[in-house]
């Protein structure tokens, strides 16, 4: 199976060609089990994968290489051929994202049978859905970083397609170009990283930079905070960090079941993996970790917080999804390489969760507001109960799985700085409060919408089943990959020595985090739960401002918008400066000034030249025609006259001397 | 009869020649005129071969060549005043004036 890992990414990419060349679009189109079929194929092998990883059975990594293209290249006089090779490399990390990804993608196109049931565009979908998961496939088992970025850019673009899947409408419409463009703005921090790392390492391939970054002296501090720099703002970008998270919040506007396959698996999943594949560079220097530490945490509190205003069910758990990824960011910027990794496979169960009970929720309901739900537990039992599982494993309560990783984390993040673990554990506290407000608001109390809680039903087994799969993953993938010291042993990076503080986090500091947790849950039930909501309105009056300026988001967006009509300003004038000065008064003054030039030497040219030749010109035919009138009648007895003349006149001039 | 007296002729005879092909309207006439031409230049080659070498007969055979390229001169003469003549309908030489400038 290892040696056939190459088709993991292949056949999903395969399958989506196939899907979007030669199917018809159809409400009966067989394009959906294709790509199922691909998919679990796929699932299977990442398995097998996973179990050879797990039990030892197969040696990791596992690396295979292939030529793809060569150049030459001439450095100090002397040329020689570079290979690119193009490959794959599995180790540890690789193998358990390819479970999580095949896994969850697998769920999504699943679920997606049912919530996307009767869209026009039922194949197309199939095809991107698959080919989002190629893409992200391709990144994970990559062994070289060009092909890896290529992946990347191919996330990009699939999350631009999935996203503004509802093009006609404008709200995905703006949001698929907001996500496209800010993740192309944290891609040229990746882009010069590359070229840095190609001028520093001289090869893309991840084990011979490994190699190499671990000789001493080798990487040099200021190289590697420059690469980690770069790397940090790419995967900001793709993460949805701060600052550039403005984008994940209105990626909301695509399909749910896409929001889920972002939001766990595939899309931000990818910042945080490069950001473990290029862990190497990071160690080499603190001010690349504690960007990636501080980063982080200041993305986890911040969205924390907008979490809490917000009404849009999907907006809620989007936040959190970036609140999560900062633990994950903060969590490898700590030194936290296994927490970090450990946290985005249970998230990634979980948050997938989430999002198809929340895409359960809004097919029942037909609307995003949760302040028109409520009361919806009894209608909808199945929904209700895996998504309870969801929120007590995000929120971190023991022995789900979000306990585990966060746990892991914050032991990490304790050791680190304790500033940073308070403020962290602050903003766990609020993960919980605003998940369990979302629960609440949706699913307990009193029905707020009476005709719309009346239509609501439960949804189809199809999209029921990946939920209960998924809600039992989130229960156990915490303790079952914990146990043993399972994944701490396939996910591991050996810090150099000095690195970070080697402080031992006291004791049960789980426990009393998760005492503070359910602190937090207790005054949720307490604004949200009761269906008494005159404390939570009288705070919200209270601190309007506060509230204002959380859902405004800090006015990330109004600043980016507003860095938008600046450069737009800054563009216009560069155009109007362009048009007037450079080309009106530089260009057609000089044009002008050529013009005028060349009039000026047309009429001497005209005036003294030509005149002169045609001047000479006329002289000789107005001779000639004068000459021809004295001498030419036609006569030929004339002529011979004046022969016999001339030879009269020589003849007499020679004898004459 | 001495050298001169022969030159004499030829010379005589040449510019009756001349004169001929200056003032004759008619084409026949000025091509028998040329014709004088030539015999002038055969009495003057004959007389100096008698005179000047008189064991040779250079100038004589000279003569004798020219005397029968004149005759093909006045045939190809003759058919070109015949072609004249049959596009103009004149003999007169004034009226050919086609190349005129």
């Amino acid at each position: 199976m290892l040696e056939h890992a190459y088709l993991i990414p292949l056949l999903p990419l395969t399958t989506s060609l196939i899907i979007l060349l030669f199917f018809k679009e159809d409400s009966h189109s067989p394009a959906p089990y294709l790509g199922l079929a691909a998919m679990f194929w796929c699932f299977v092998q990442s398995v097998v994968i996973f179990y050879g990883a797990a039990s030892g059975a197969s040696a990791l990594p596992y690396e295979a290489n292939w030529t793809w293209f060569s150049f030459a290249a001439d450095v100090a006089g002397k040329g020689f051929t570079v290979p690119m090779p193009i490959g794959i490399l599995i180790d540890g990390p690789a193998s358990v994202m390819l479970v999580v990804v095949t896994l969850v993608s697998f769920l999504v196109q699943l679920y997606s049978l049912g919530y996307m049931h009767g869209d026009p565009r039922f194949k197309r979908y199939y095809a991107f859905l698959s080919f989002f998961t190629a893409s992200m496939l391709g990144l994970v088992v990559s062994s070289n970083l060009l092909v890896t970025f290529a992946c990347w850019e191919l996330v990009g673009v699939s999350s631009y397609l999935l996203i503004g899947f509802w093009f006609e409408k404008p709200g995905p419409a703006y949001a698929s170009k907001k996500a496209f463009m800010t993740t192309k703005l944290g891609d040229c921090g990746l882009y010069l990283a590359l070229l840095l790392i190609w001028a520093k390492f001289g090869t893309f391939n991840i084990t011979a930079m490994t190699v190499s970054a671990a000789m001493p002296g080798y990487l040099s501090t200021a190289a590697a905070t420059a690469i980690g720099l770069g790397i940090l703002f790419g995967a900001a970008g793709k993460s949805a960090q701060w600052p550039l998270f403005i984008w994940l919040p209105d990626a909301m506007e695509g399909p749910t079941p896409v929001s889920a396959l972002i939001h766990a698996a595939t899309m931000v999943a990818a910042g945080i993996y490069l950001v473990g594949k290029t862990y190497f560079i990071f160690v080499h220097s603190d001010i690349a970790m504690g960007a990636v530490a501080w980063t982080g945490l200041v993305t986890a509190l911040l969205t924390a917080t907008m979490a809490l205003v917000a009404y849009d069910i999907k907006r809620v758990l989007a936040f959190s999804t970036v609140s999560q990824l900062g633990f994950m960011m903060c969590a490898l910027g700590c030194g936290g390489y296994t927490a970090g990794l450990f946290h985005l496979t249970t998230h990634a169960f979980f948050k997938a969760l989430l999002f198809l009970g929340a895409g359960s929720v809004i097919h029942a309901v037909h609307t995003n507001d949760m302040r028109q739900m409520g009361g919806l537990a009894k209608k909808m039992p199945f929904t209700f109960a895996t998504m309870f599982i969801g929120t007590l494993a995000i929120s971190g309560i023991p022995p789900f799985a979000g306990y585990y990783s966060k746990d892991m984390i914050l032991e990490k993040v304790y050791a680190y700085n304790h500033v940073m673990f308070y403020l962290l554990t602050f903003a766990a506290l609020l993960t919980a409060f605003y998940m369990f407000r979302m629960v609440f608001l949706t699913f307990v109390g009193d029905d707020r919408d009476h005709e719309k809680h009346h239509h609501a039903h439960e949804s189809p087994w199809v999209m029921l089943g990946p939920l209960v799969l998924l809600a039992f993953l989130s229960f156990v993938s915490g303790f079952g990959l914990e146990h043993g010291g399972l994944f701490e042993r396939l996910v591991n990076f050996k810090l150099p020595e000095g690195l970070v503080p080697e402080t031992e986090a006291p004791a049960h500091l789980g426990l009393y985090v998760t005492g503070l947790v359910v602190a937090s849950i207790m005054l949720s039930w307490r604004l949200y739960g009761r269906n008494d909501f005159r404390l939570a309105e009288s705070l919200k009056s209270r601190f309007s401002i506060l509230f204002s300026v959380l859902e405004n988001r800090y006015g990330m967006d109004a600043l980016f918008l507003g860095l938008v009509a600046f450069c737009d300003r800054v563009a216009k004038f560069a155009f109007w400066f362009d048009s007037s000065v450079i080309d009106q008064f530089f260009v057609d003054s000089w044009g002008l000034v050529t013009t005028l030039l060349a009039e000026l030497s047309a009429l001497v040219d005209n005036i003294f030249v030509d005149r002169t030749v045609d001047g000479f010109g006329g002289l000789s035919m107005d001779a000639g025609v004068l000459l021809r009138s004295l001498v030419t009648h036609g006569q030929a007895q004339e002529y011979l006259m004046y022969i016999a003349v001339a030879v009269s006149l020589f003849t007499i001039l020679i004898l004459s001397r | 009869m001495t050298l001169t007296h022969y030159l004499t002729l030829g010379a005589i005879v040449f510019l009756i020649g001349i004169f001929g092909a200056l003032t004759r309207r008619n084409i026949i006439g000025i091509l028998m005129s040329i014709e004088l031409i030539f015999n002038a230049a055969n009495i003057n080659l004959a007389a100096f071969n008698r005179f000047l070498h008189p064991q040779g007969v250079a100038g004589q055979a000279v003569a004798l060549f020219f005397i029968t390229i004149a005759a093909a001169e006045v045939v190809v003469g003759l058919a070109l005043v015949l072609a004249i003549y049959r596009n103009t309908d004149t003999v007169y030489v004034e009226d050919f004036s086609l190349l005129k400038g």
